[in-house]
């Protein structure tokens, strides 16, 4: 296949001294499918946003069809073909997905007014052309997250660009539609568009990609064809050591009862039963796991537990205290808890690291405050936020700047750190590796598992089967607000949990064991 | 009949400048730009259009210069909260402070009055009268014998509405409003369109001022703009920025000014000069019960 983009020794610095692409070179060809994978920072983005001409590289040479180029805007990028799909979505909500398309590049007759029959026209062939399921008249804010995508890449391949550079689109997708766009992906490809696909989900990037690019931090590991690597492989590429897909359980007696919820029933203010009839029990030193498709109760089980919505029915008990009707501050000194939304529920990401570190602890511990509780002891929060940074390797620079300045696994560890420090016989985990790098994800695994040695007990919420098979001791699965099955992991398999997930009930046909 | 031609033609010459100034602010609107300096410029058009036309002896220049002097003020605006960045209503502020004071200390230095100019050597801006129109009883009263600014605001309204809702460049305008990233992302500068978004607003408020100091009256006086700024904003936000809408809601506070002036036959005129503003606050509280009704 024909070499389209060269990349030679390139080299991106963002001052004053992080070396973000360090010498990498690499090759693009026509019509292939690249993906471009690595950890969160290693320099993916940077590469591509360098080739788009949004960044400015240091040295090195891009050739573009065997010529030097050196994009000084996107607009020159995709004057000569290479086009960008963002991975926050950048429409107009208020316009047409036709109006959205030719913005910037309108058909105007005389006097600069725009030809809406022609610009109807060009946009209807594009929609055609690739068959994209789209209808040109809709308005972008009454259209999905996957349409408004295809709306992004229709904008680039109406200005005629045969490079598509996607940053990690499938990451506002739901599973259902990823799919639907890899197969327009492959039609493009097969139209004979190039694509740059940046991405850190391997099975992805493996189904998808005919070759496939590893970095990690800025430095190129290598290039491989998909055919002749497997998830391993690249995994342990990206991450610079053996990652384990295996299970990390351990046969562990579990202890005495520490958290028990009992007949709990939820109905919500528009007098739904969003849970039923919820029973289970935690013991200490046990990881119990929940499965199930969102939207079955996860949401609500873990804002009854915290208080955050009041219960019609049941009970809920920490270490033989009931905890059903008690304030969501008296909770906290009974319950870890680590919510699925690292940047609502979380944390305040505009305070700082040392705040959110401080959070929760100065409520409940008086080491924070002096004064009778009147004022906050810095000092105190200092030597414990460094303490947090020393225990759980956080990188950050000053504990005084911004929480989101820290990258998404540093962010999750703060948090984890604050919450775990707590000291409470329950944990309860929503998500907990949601958005993080294989990197991060197995280090925060880890954690859970540290938790466990020291006798708490966790109840962890995922919607990632693989990581309750990995750590938990049992599975429950939520399916319509009920708990339908509790099933001990190692007398289960995937197969059967994903169908309890969707079905509710097991699966008879398969009733072997 | 004298009355209501009366009342008719005042709330014209009343609605006038309030509708020059809000489509002003009506493009700045749709550019995604918090925009209160419309007061401020149309006092430095106001203020500029009775130099000129006092210093050429023509009101075509004074015209000329109530543009120039507004887009002085325009461009203030354009360099502080396009270019450096600063916040819009604290620039906005600024502008309309810095107007006031240096048209009140211009007023003193170069013409050697306080509180007001006038002078028979300013030449007003001329009223158009249309042969046989003239002729219809009534009617002829009000299509015919209007200042020249007023036949020129009917056309700009129908010029806005077509720029905004039609053009390349009107596309482009709201996109800048809605979504600057978006259209950063097309390939066209969202500074450049509010640039020219506020370049045309300056323009616009140069007339509204043209029009208050050598059309509506014919002299200078320290703040004359007298609210009609902060109006004109009300107006736009009021309607969403659809420029017949403000036609219609400017030609209400215009009818309220006329109303205050035939008034002060009856009242004293402290409490006739409250009811544009009176109607403003009328016309705020039937807007947020319709906006509550939309949300339900």
């Amino acid at each position: 296949m024909q070499v389209l983009i060269e990349m030679k020794d390139i080299i991106k610095v963002f001052p004053p001294n992080v070396v973000a692409v360090d010498q990498v070179s690499t090759d693009f060809r026509k019509g292939e499918i690249h993906a471009i994978v690595g950890e969160n920072g290693a320099g993916k983005s940077t590469l591509m946003k360098v080739l788009y001409g949004l960044e400015q590289f240091n040295h090195g040479d891009i050739l573009f069809q065997g010529q030097p180029v050196r994009f000084q805007d996107p607009g020159e990028a995709i004057a000569h073909g290479i086009g960008m799909v963002h991975q926050e979505i950048l429409l107009i909500p208020q316009y047409t997905v036709w109006e959205n398309i030719v913005l910037g590049a309108e058909p105007v007759n005389f006097l600069g007014v725009i030809d809406r029959q022609q610009a109807r026209k060009l946009v209807q062939q594009k929609v055609d052309e690739f068959q994209f399921n789209l209808k040109i008249d809709d308005k972008v804010d009454d259209i999905s997250v996957a349409a408004a995508q295809k709306v992004e890449i229709l904008k680039l391949l109406y200005r005629n660009v045969s490079v598509l550079i996607l940053d990690e689109p499938t990451a506002v997708l739901t599973p259902q539609e990823i799919p639907q766009l890899f197969n327009e992906l492959r039609r493009l490809r097969d139209h004979g568009h190039t694509i740059l696909f940046i991405s850190h989900h391997l099975e992805e990037v493996l189904a998808l990609s005919d070759r496939i690019t590893v970095m990690r931090k800025g430095k190129k590991i290598a290039t491989v064809q998909s055919s002749e690597t497997t998830k391993e492989n690249l995994a342990q590429m990206m991450v610079g050591r053996t990652v384990l897909f295996q299970s990390l359980r351990e046969k562990s007696i579990p202890g005495a009862e520490t958290f028990v919820v009992k007949d709990l029933t939820y109905i919500d203010g528009t007098l739904h039963k969003r849970l039923e009839q919820i029973n289970f029990r935690i013991c200490e030193g046990e990881i119990v796991g929940i499965a199930g498709v969102e939207g079955n109760g996860q949401f609500e089980l873990v804002n009854s537990i915290m208080g955050l919505n009041k219960i019609t029915q049941g009970q809920i008990k920490v270490t033989g205290i009931d905890i059903t009707q008690a304030e969501i501050l008296d909770r906290r000194r009974f319950i870890s808890f680590v919510s699925q939304n690292r940047g609502k529920m979380g944390a305040a990401v505009h305070a700082s690291i040392l705040e959110n570190v401080m959070m929760t602890h100065h409520r409940l511990n008086p080491h924070f405050t002096k004064w009778n509780g009147l004022l906050l002891n810095d000092n105190y929060a200092r030597q414990f936020t460094h303490q947090i940074e020393e225990q759980f390797s956080v990188v950050m620079d000053r504990m005084d700047n911004p929480f989101r300045s820290l990258s998404g696994g540093n962010q999750q560890k703060v948090i984890l750190g604050r919450e775990l420090l707590l000291d409470t016989p329950f944990v309860l985990l929503d998500q907990p590796t949601r958005g993080l790098d294989v990197g991060s994800i197995e280090y925060v695994h880890e954690l859970i598992l540290k938790m466990k040695e020291q006798k708490r007990a966790i109840l962890l919420i995922s919607a990632d089967l693989e990581e309750l098979f990995r750590i938990a001791d049992r599975i429950l699965v939520l399916h319509r607000g009920m708990i339908v099955a509790d099933l001990p992991t190692e007398k289960t398999d995937i197969e059967q949990v994903g169908y309890l997930m969707l079905e509710g009930k097991e699966n008879d046909a398969k009733e072997t064991n | 009949m004298n009355i209501i031609t009366g009342l008719i033609n005042g709330m014209i010459s009343g609605a006038t400048p309030i509708l020059l100034a809000a489509l002003g602010g009506t493009f700045t609107f749709y550019a995604g730009i918090f925009n209160i300096a419309m007061e401020g410029m149309m006092l430095g058009g106001a203020f500029f259009a009775v130099l000129g036309s006092y210093y050429f002896d023509s009101w075509l220049i004074g015209i000329i210069c109530a543009i120039l002097g507004s887009l002085l003020m325009a461009a203030i605006f354009i360099f502080f909260a396009v270019t450096l960045k600063t916040d819009e209503f604290v620039t906005g502020i600024a502008l309309n402070l810095f107007a006031l004071g240096a048209t009140t200390y211009m007023l003193r230095q170069i013409f050697n009055v306080k509180g007001a100019f006038s002078n028979p050597g300013i030449v007003p801006i001329p009223r158009i009268h249309i042969p046989f129109v003239s002729q219809i009883p009534i009617v002829g009263e009000i299509l015919s014998g209007q200042n020249l600014i007023v036949y020129i605001t009917v056309l700009i309204v129908m010029i806005s509405a077509f720029l905004i809702f039609r053009t390349r460049f009107g596309l482009r305008l709201r996109a800048a409003g809605y979504n600057a990233p978006s259209l950063d992302s097309s390939g066209v500068s969202s500074a450049k369109i509010r640039t020219w978004s506020l370049i045309i607003c300056g323009i616009l408020c140069g007339l509204a001022g043209a029009f208050l100091s050598l059309g509506y009256v014919t002299l200078f006086s320290e703040n004359m703009s007298a609210g009609r700024g902060w109006i004109s904003l009300a107006a736009v936000i009021l309607v969403n920025g659809n420029p017949w809408g403000i036609a219609l809601i400017s030609l209400l506070f215009g009818f309220t000014d006329g109303l205050g002036l035939l008034l002060q036959q009856y009242m004293p005129s402290q409490f006739t000069s409250m009811v544009p503003y009176v109607a403003t606050l009328i016309a705020l509280y039937f807007y947020s019960i319709q906006a509550r009704k939309r949300k339900t």
